[in-house]
């Protein structure tokens, strides 16, 4: 009879805000520094995920409750696990500009254009940069800005 | 003043372009490339690439700190 394979789970804790990176460092100096001997494999920190850390563990709940306690800025471990392929799609960020497409009306959110609409007339996906010009403008003067300079207003309906 | 700069920017390390490994220093330490970008976002800590699914699906064979995305 074949023995079941030990499968990892998954558990989301919480932390305080903006603190992700913060807590998975600490969460490798306690294991580390031999303070807690609850087996972390991995941490993932997505930059999707605010306020969470994803750890992967071949341990129970209760074991990673007592590991929190120990970290700083860890809160409190979610109720339930999860497996690699519900949390795989944060191992492979999809580019900003995947939302975008030519005739998009976006509003710029940093840079010096900061506010402004515009109309997106390219798109560089591998350097994740588009080309737009100001909606407002009178002459019509391409800017080169980072795709995630930018908020999407309208995508265009008429698809 | 420069102080006050040097506090109020976000800590953000140098990450090695090559192998997304999160460096100290002015070259990565593991494929010797100097290469290094300070643009990431995402971040994944390895600590025992051994048994770990995470490291197995991110073709990833040393323990340490990596970026999940490096422009």
């Amino acid at each position: 009879m074949n023995m079941p394979e030990q499968t990892n789970r998954i558990f989301a804790i919480k932390t305080t805000s903006k603190q992700e990176r913060t807590v998975a460092d600490n969460i490798k100096k306690v294991i580390d520094n031999g303070d807690s001997d609850v087996k972390v494999l991995a941490i993932i920190v997505p930059q999707e995920l605010k306020g969470y850390v994803l750890v992967e563990t071949s341990e129970q709940m209760n074991r990673i409750e007592q590991l929190v306690e120990k970290v700083p800025h860890a809160r409190v471990v979610l109720h339930g696990e999860t497996t690699l392929a519900e949390v795989a799609h944060f191992l492979v960020p999809k580019p900003v500009v995947s939302g975008i497409s030519e005739g998009t009306i976006v509003e710029m959110i940093a840079g010096p254009f900061k506010g402004e609409k515009a109309v997106v007339k390219r798109i560089d996906t591998g350097k994740e940069e588009i080309t737009v010009e100001l909606y407002e403008s009178v002459l019509p003067i391409p800017i080169t800005i980072r795709g995630d300079n930018v908020r999407v207003i309208d995508k265009g309906e008429d698809r | 003043m420069e102080n006050v700069v040097a506090s109020s920017r976000k800590k953000q390390g140098h990450v090695c372009r090559e192998c997304h490994r999160v460096v100290e220093g002015e070259a990565c330490a593991v494929c010797g490339s100097g290469n290094l970008s300070t643009d990431w976002t995402g971040y994944l800590v390895i600590i025992d690439p051994e048994r770990s699914e995470i490291s197995k699906k991110m073709n990833i064979k040393l323990p340490g700190k990596y970026a999940l995305k490096v422009r």
